[in-house]
C-alpha cells in the first residue's frame, strides 16, 4: 500500500542526460487543496452511487488526473491518461469472473483450491501489468513513462523470493522488501532513460533490523510495567476478580497515560519504519544525469497520520479528501531531483504508443488491488 | 486571441513557450514554433476540466499544448462550439465540481441514500437471498449452539417427567400442520441465571425454561410464547439476520475502503442498524404469533398477559429506560398493552371465547409508555440470533 501511494503520487520522475557541471536541486510540488478536491471527490461519490457504480471509474480518472495535474517538478505537471471506458471494462470483465469464480464454488466448493495455483501464478502477473499501465498511463512534458518489468521478474520476486523467505524464517525479509521496490523502480523508464535503483540491500536491513529491534525493547517495556501494574494493585487490593477490577479502576488516569504513552511509541516505531522505506526506495533512483531525493521525517509523518485518522473518524469520513491532500503534499514537497540541470533531453521510447494491447491489459488489471 | 502556454512535441521532453489560436472557420493554429502546429478543432484532444489542472490539447502529430488558462480555453471553445459542431455538456461534471452549494447537496444525498439502503434495501435483499436458500442452510447456522447453551447457561429441566412429555406433545401439534422444511422441537431446561425465556434456534429447536413455564397461568400463554418462537424460525430471522449483517459490512467496507483502519470504529453504526433490524424480526414474530392465535381461537390477551408478566419481572432489576433505537426488542408498551392484558385475563376462564378484545399494536392509553412493562423482553442468549 505504501509502496502504491507512493508511486501514484510520484510515479513520473525526470532526469537528464547531458553531463552538465553544475546541480540543481528541483522540488516537487503539490498545488491540489482539499476544499477543491472535496467538491471534486463528493459529487463523484455521488455520481458513482447514483450509477450504481458504473461512473466510479470516470471518477478515478478525474482522481488521478487531479493528483497527477496538481504535481508539479521544475514548473511543469505531470498527466495521468487513463481511460474510463477502458477502465470500466477491466472491472466488469475482472467482477464477472469473480461472480462466476462465487457461483462455481456455490456449485462445487472444490473450486476454491484452483484459487491457489491461481493467485501464486496469477498475482506477479498482475502486479506486472498494473505497474506496466500505472507507468504508461502517466507523462511528464509530453513524454510518458515505461516499464520494462518481465512476467519472470515478477515471478521470481513475489512468489520466489517469498519462499525463500519462509524457509529462512524471516533472515531474508529485508532483502525481500529491497527486490519488491527494485522490481518496480529498477524497471520503470522515463521515455528511452530506463532508471536504476541504487539503495544498497543493507539499507534496507538495517532500517528492518531497528525497528524490528525498537519494536522488542518497546513490547518487553509494556509487559514489564504492566506486570509491575497488576503487582502492586494486587499487593493493594488482594487477589481475586473483584480486587482486580478494583486494582483497574483504581489505576485510573494513570493507566489510560500509560495506555496513550505506549500508542505514541508505536505510532512512532511505524513513522520509523514509514520514513525510512520511503527515503530509501525512492531516494535511490537515478534517471541519467539525475537522482531522486526523499528526506520525509518520522514527526510530521505521523502527526499527519494520526489527525488525519482523527479527521476522518469524527467527520465520519468526509475529511478524507483534506487527509489524501495533506498526506500527498508532505510526501512530495519533501522529495526532490538532484538534476544535472537539463530535463529537456529526454526522447520518448517509440514502443509505448504503438502496443495498445499492453494498455488494455493494463487498463484490465488496474482494479486497486492496493499492491 | 491568442492564448499563451507551452508546447511538447512529444518527441522530446523540451518545452516550447507557444501561444494557440481558434480561429472563426474551426481550425486550432499553435503560434511561436519553427514549424506551425494547426488542426481542425475537431481533430484535436481537449482534455476535461478539473479543478485548476493545466489543460491539454492533443493534436495529431503527438504535439500538445499546454496551458494554465482555463477559463481562456472554455471560453474559445465555446465561441466556435457550434461554428465547428463540438458537442455540449464536456464541462458539466466541472460546473457540478466547482460549487459549494453542489457539494454540500452531494453530501446529503450520499447520506440519504446509504442510510436509505441500509435501513430498507438490506433487509429486503437478505429476505429474498434467504428464499432462494435451501432449509438445509438454517440447521448449519444453529448446529452446535445449544451445546454451548447447555455447556455454560443451561441444567435439565426439573419438571416432572409427565409435564415436560405434555408440553412436548402440545408442541407438536402446534407445529405438525407447518410443512416448511424446518424439524421442529421443544426442549425444555433449567434457565439458571437466565431465567424465564425462551428462544428458538434456526434448525427449529424450540428452547423454553422452567421458569417460564413456571411464570405462565395457563398453557395458552405457554401456546402464544412457543407460536412467537415458531414465527422466528418460518421467518428464517437467523439467516436473514447473518445477511443482513454481512450486507451492511460490505457497504462500509465499500465506502471506507481506502480508510481501512476506520471502518473498525466505524462499527458502531451497524451494530445500531442491527438492533434496529432485530427489532423488526420480534414485530415479525409477534404478528405470526397473534395471528395463530387468532387462526386457532386463542385469545390474543394470553400473549399480552405473558408478555407483560415477563417485563415485570424484568423491569424489577433494571430502572434503565431504553432509547428505542439502541434495543433489540421493540418496547413491550409497543407489543403489548398491559392494562387491557391484565383486564383481559379477570373474566377469563374462557381462553378460546375469540371474541376477546383485540389488543391493538400501540398502546391505546398513552401513560402506557411510562409503565414498567415498557421494559423488553429478558435478555436472550446471544449464540442465537433468534429470541
Amino acid at each position: 500500500m505504501n509502496e502504491s501511494i507512493a508511486l501514484e503520487g510520484a510515479s513520473g520522475i525526470s532526469a537528464s542526460e547531458s553531463r552538465g557541471a553544475s546541480r540543481v536541486n528541483l522540488p516537487f510540488e503539490f498545488r491540489g487543496s482539499g476544499g477543491e478536491y472535496f467538491r471534486i471527490w463528493i459529487v463523484n461519490l455521488l455520481l458513482t452511487i447514483v450509477t450504481l457504480g458504473i461512473y466510479s471509474a470516470w471518477a478515478k480518472v478525474r482522481r488521478l488526473r487531479y493528483f497527477y495535474g496538481n504535481t508539479y517538478l521544475d514548473g511543469h505537471s505531470f498527466e495521468f491518461h487513463g481511460r474510463p471506458l477502458a477502465i470500466l471494462k477491466g472491472r466488469l470483465i475482472v467482477f464477472g469472473a469473480y461472480l462466476l469464480f462465487v457461483f462455481a464454488a456455490q456449485i462445487n466448493p472444490l473450486v476454491v483450491f484452483i484459487l491457489i495455483p491461481l493467485a501464486l501464478f496469477g498475482v506477479p502477473w498482475i502486479i506486472m501489468k498494473s505497474r506496466l499501465f500505472q507507468t504508461r498511463m502517466s507523462s511528464y512534458r509530453n513524454i510518458r513513462f515505461n516499464f520494462h518489468g518481465t512476467y519472470g521478474g515478477a515471478l521470481g520476486v513475489f512468489v520466489g523470493w517469498y519462499l525463500l523467505v519462509v524457509i529462512t524464517i524471516g533472515i531474508l525479509y529485508p532483502a525481500w522488501v529491497k527486490k519488491r521496490v527494485e522490481y518496480s523502480l529498477d524497471n520503470a523508464a522515463y521515455g528511452t532513460q530506463k532508471w536504476s535503483f541504487l539503495t544498497s540491500t543493507g539499507r534496507f536491513y538495517t532500517f528492518c533490523l531497528i525497528t524490528f529491534g525498537l519494536g522488542i525493547v518497546a513490547y518487553a517495556a509494556f509487559i514489564f510495567l504492566v506486570i509491575g501494574v497488576a503487582k502492586g494493585a494486587q499487593a493493594a487490593h488482594g487477589y481475586g476478580p473483584a480486587a482486580d477490577i478494583a486494582a483497574l479502576a483504581g489505576l485510573g488516569l494513570g493507566f489510560w497515560v500509560m495506555m496513550l504513552g505506549f500508542a505514541a511509541v508505536a505510532l512512532a516505531i511505524w513513522g520509523y519504519y514509514q520514513a525510512s522505506f520511503l527515503n530509501a526506495s525512492f531516494g535511490g533512483v537515478q534517471i541519467g544525469g539525475n537522482y531522486l531525493r526523499s528526506n520525509l521525517e518520522i514527526a510530521p509523518l505521523v502527526w499527519i497520520y494520526v489527525t488525519n485518522l482523527l479527521g476522518i473518524v469524527f467527520t465520519l469520513g468526509l475529511f478524507y479528501p483534506w487527509a489524501k491532500v495533506r498526506q500527498t503534499r508532505y510526501q512530495l514537497e519533501n522529495m526532490a531531483v538532484d538534476s544535472d540541470g537539463n530535463l529537456s533531453g529526454f526522447m520518448a521510447d517509440a514502443t509505448p504508443k504503438t502496443s495498445a494491447l499492453g494498455e488494455e491489459a493494463g487498463d484490465f488489471f488496474d482494479v486497486d488491488f492496493g499492491l | 486571441m491568442n492564448i499563451p502556454g507551452r508546447y511538447f512535441d512529444g518527441h522530446s521532453s523540451a518545452p516550447l513557450e507557444a501561444t494557440l489560436e481558434f480561429d472563426a472557420d474551426g481550425m486550432v493554429r499553435v503560434h511561436g514554433l519553427p514549424e506551425p502546429v494547426a488542426a481542425r478543432v475537431l481533430e484535436v484532444e481537449i482534455s476535461d476540466r478539473i479543478g485548476n489542472v493545466a489543460r491539454r490539447i492533443s493534436f495529431p502529430n503527438g504535439g500538445v499544448f499546454e496551458t494554465q488558462d482555463n477559463d481562456a480555453i472554455d471560453a474559445a471553445l465555446d465561441a466556435v462550439r457550434d461554428v465547428v459542431g463540438l458537442r455540449h455538456g464536456s464541462g458539466l461534471v466541472h460546473w457540478l465540481e466547482s460549487r459549494w452549494q453542489v457539494a454540500l447537496a452531494s453530501v446529503a444525498g450520499v447520506v440519504v441514500i446509504t442510510v436509505a439502503f441500509l435501513v430498507w434495501g438490506v433487509p429486503a435483499i437478505a429476505n429474498w437471498a434467504a428464499g432462494v436458500m435451501p432449509a438445509s442452510m438454517d440447521r448449519a447456522i444453529g448446529s452446535g449452539s445449544l451445546d454451548v447453551l447447555d455447556r455454560v447457561a443451561f441444567e435439565d429441566s426439573n419438571l416432572p417427567k409427565a409435564r415436560q412429555r405434555e408440553l412436548k406433545a402440545m408442541f407438536t401439534r402446534m407445529t405438525s400442520s407447518l410443512d416448511d422444511g424446518h424439524d421442529y422441537e421443544l426442549e425444555l431446561r433449567d434457565g439458571g441465571g437466565l431465567g424465564a425465556n425462551a428462544f428458538a434456534l434456526p434448525s427449529g429447536i424450540v428452547v423454553m425454561t422452567d421458569q417460564l413455564v413456571e411464570l405462565s397461568k395457563s398453557d395458552d400463554e405457554l401456546r402464544a410464547v412457543l407460536a412467537h418462537e415458531v414465527g422466528h424460525v418460518r421467518g428464517r430471522h437467523a439467516l436473514r439476520h447473518l445477511l443482513q449483517a454481512a450486507g451492511v459490512t460490505a457497504i462500509a467496507t465499500a465506502l471506507l475502503g481506502d480508510v481501512s483502519s476506520i471502518s473498525g470504529i466505524l462499527s458502531a453504526a451497524p451494530a445500531l442498524l442491527d438492533a434496529k433490524n432485530s427489532r423488526d424480526f420480534e414485530t415479525e414474530a409477534d404478528n405470526f404469533a397473534r395471528q395463530w392465535l387468532k387462526d386457532n381461537h386463542v385469545a390474543e390477551s394470553n400473549f399480552d398477559a405473558i408478555l407483560c408478566r415477563l417485563s415485570h419481572e424484568e423491569g424489577s432489576d433494571a430502572g434503565k429506560k431504553d432509547f428505542d433505537f439502541f434495543s433489540t426488542h421493540p418496547a413491550t408498551g409497543k407489543r403489548a398493552s398491559c392494562k387491557a392484558a391484565a383486564e383481559a385475563q379477570e373474566p377469563a376462564g374462557n381462553p378460546s371465547e375469540p371474541t376477546q378484545p383485540a389488543q391493538p399494536a400501540e398502546p391505546s392509553n398513552p401513560t402506557e409508555l411510562s409503565d414498567p412493562g415498557e421494559q423488553q423482553l429478558p435478555a436472550e442468549p446471544e449464540p442465537a440470533p433468534i429470541s
